[in-house]
C-alpha cells in the first residue's frame, strides 16, 4: 500500500501510445529519476481470445510486446492510455512535465501530467475476500496480486 | 395530402446527415468497392462459393397456409430460398464515426426489408435471411456509413466505441481484426468474430477528421456540433418526453 506522503501522478495521453512511443516517454522519465513505483494502465490486450465463438483461439497483436525501459525488458499487456507514477517529492513534478512536452512534441495529440491520488491507499473488503490476508500490499489496487511474474524493478536511476 | 415523412427534427448538420441517412430516396455516397467475395470473408458465415445452408425448404416447394398475410407480403430473396438467418455487427466510434447504433437501426429499417437490428449503446447487429444479409451488408459497407478507422465489423469483442483512439486513429480493437498498413489502407485480417482470414481483405484508407465532422451523425460537444446548439431537436425531444410522462400520470391530457 502507498504512504500518503509520496506524491502521486498520472500521465494521460488524448490517444492510445503505441509501444514504441510508450519505451521512449518511458526511458525520458526514468532519466528524471525520483520515481518509487509506476503502473502502465490501458486497455487489456489477451494473448488468447478470451470469450465468443473465436474463444481460446491465439490473438496475436502488434502491441503486444516487450519492450526495454533502462536495463529491463518490460512485456506490454495493455494498450497504454495512462501511466501512474509514484515519487519520493514534488519536486520531480515540472522535470516530469518538461520530459511528456518532449517527447509528445512531435505529435499531433497532447499529453497532460496530472498530480492526485491514483494508488490504493489500503486494501478493500474484496481484496481480503479475493487475495486473502498475505496478498503483496505493495502492488495491491495496481495488478493482480496473483500473478506469478512480480513488478519489474528499474535499478541505477538513482 | 399525401403523407410526408420527416425522418427527424433539427436545423443542424448532425440532423441533416441523419436524415439523409433515413430517407430512403436519397442515395447514399459512394466510398469503396469492396467485392462479395471479401464480404463474405469478413462476416464468415460461409466459404466464398459455397452453397447457402437452408433452416427449411424453398417456399415453392411447401405447402403454404391459407393466410391473407402471407398474399399481401412478396417473401424476400433469402425467404424464398429458405436460407438460414446470419448477422452483421457494427461498433461506432464516438469520435465522429459516420453512423451510430439508433441511427443504423433507422436507417436499415427504412432501406431494408425482413432485417430484425438489435441496438445496442455501443453495437448494432442486424439479423436477416443470409442471402438477403449479404446484399444489405454491400450497402452498409461499401456507402458512406461506414469509415475503415471509425466504425469496426466486429461480431464478438466489441469493446472500443468509447474509448480513445490508437495514436494511428483506429479505433481500440482487442482482437484487431483490421490493421492499418504502411501504405495507409485498412485491411481485415480476421473475420468478424475474430477468427483469422486466409489473405487479408482490403477496405480502403480511412476518411479524413474533415470529411468525418461534415458527415457525422453524432453530436459532440467537444470539436464538433453540440447537442444544445440544435434548439429544434432538444424541444422535440423535451415535447416527446412531457407527453410520455404525463400520459403516465394522466392519460386523459
Amino acid at each position: 500500500m502507498t504512504d500518503a506522503i509520496y506524491p502521486q501522478v498520472r500521465i494521460v495521453s488524448a490517444r492510445f501510445l503505441r509501444p514504441d512511443t510508450v519505451e521512449r516517454l518511458l526511458n525520458r522519465i526514468i532519466q528524471v529519476g525520483g520515481i518509487r513505483r509506476m503502473s502502465l494502465n490501458g486497455q487489456n490486450l489477451p494473448a488468447t481470445v478470451p470469450y465468443g465463438p473465436a474463444r481460446g483461439k491465439p490473438n496475436p497483436h502488434p502491441d503486444r510486446k516487450a519492450i526495454r525501459v533502462g536495463d529491463q525488458e518490460v512485456q506490454l499487456r495493455v494498450q497504454v492510455g495512462t501511466i501512474i507514477l509514484e515519487l519520493e517529492d514534488e519536486s520531480y513534478i515540472p522535470a516530469i512535465g518538461e520530459a511528456v512536452d518532449e517527447v509528445f512534441a512531435d505529435k499531433d495529440f497532447s499529453c497532460i501530467v496530472q498530480k492526485g491520488r491514483y494508488m490504493k491507499t489500503q486494501p478493500t473488503l474484496s481484496d481480503y475476500a479475493k487475495y486473502g490476508p498475505d496478498a503483496d500490499s505493495e502492488i495491491l489496487g495496481l495488478v493482480d496480486p496473483r500473478r506469478k511474474d512480480g513488478p519489474v524493478i528499474i535499478q541505477g536511476t538513482k | 395530402m399525401a403523407y410526408k415523412p420527416q425522418y427527424g427534427p433539427g436545423t443542424s448538420n448532425v440532423a441533416a446527415n441523419r436524415r439523409k441517412q433515413m430517407d430512403p430516396n436519397q442515395k447514399l455516397e459512394k466510398m469503396r468497392d469492396v467485392t462479395d467475395e471479401d464480404i463474405v470473408l469478413i462476416l464468415g458465415h460461409r466459404a466464398p462459393g459455397a452453397a447457402y445452408p437452408t433452416a427449411h425448404p424453398p417456399l415453392a416447394e411447401q405447402q403454404e397456409p391459407d393466410c391473407p398475410i402471407r398474399k399481401i407480403v412478396t417473401p424476400t430473396d433469402g425467404a424464398k430460398a429458405g436460407d438460414r438467418i446470419r448477422y452483421i455487427q457494427f461498433a461506432d466510434s464516438m469520435f465522429f464515426a459516420p453512423s451510430q447504433p439508433y441511427q443504423r437501426t433507422y436507417t436499415e429499417c427504412y432501406r431494408f426489408r425482413g432485417i430484425d437490428p438489435g441496438t445496442l449503446s455501443g453495437r448494432q447487429i442486424v439479423e436477416c435471411r443470409e442471402r438477403d444479409l449479404e446484399k444489405y451488408s454491400k450497402e452498409l459497407i461499401n456507402t458512406e456509413l461506414l469509415d475503415p478507422a471509425r466504425t469496426g465489423i466486429r461480431g464478438a469483442t466489441v469493446h472500443g466505441h468509447s474509448l480513445r483512439l490508437a495514436e494511428n486513429g483506429m479505433m481500440f480493437d482487442m482482437l484487431q481484426r483490421s490493421v492499418l498498413g504502411e501504405d495507409g489502407i485498412v485491411r481485415y485480417v480476421k473475420n468478424q468474430i475474430g477468427e483469422p482470414l486466409d489473405r487479408a481483405v482490403p477496405i480502403g484508407k480511412p476518411l479524413d477528421e474533415k470529411w468525418l465532422k461534415a458527415h457525422t451523425t453524432i453530436f459532440h460537444s467537444l470539436g464538433g456540433t453540440p447537442y444544445r446548439d440544435d434548439a429544434e431537436y432538444i424541444e422535440y425531444v423535451q415535447r416527446i418526453h412531457t407527453l410520455r410522462t404525463k400520459y403516465g400520470f394522466l392519460p386523459m391530457e
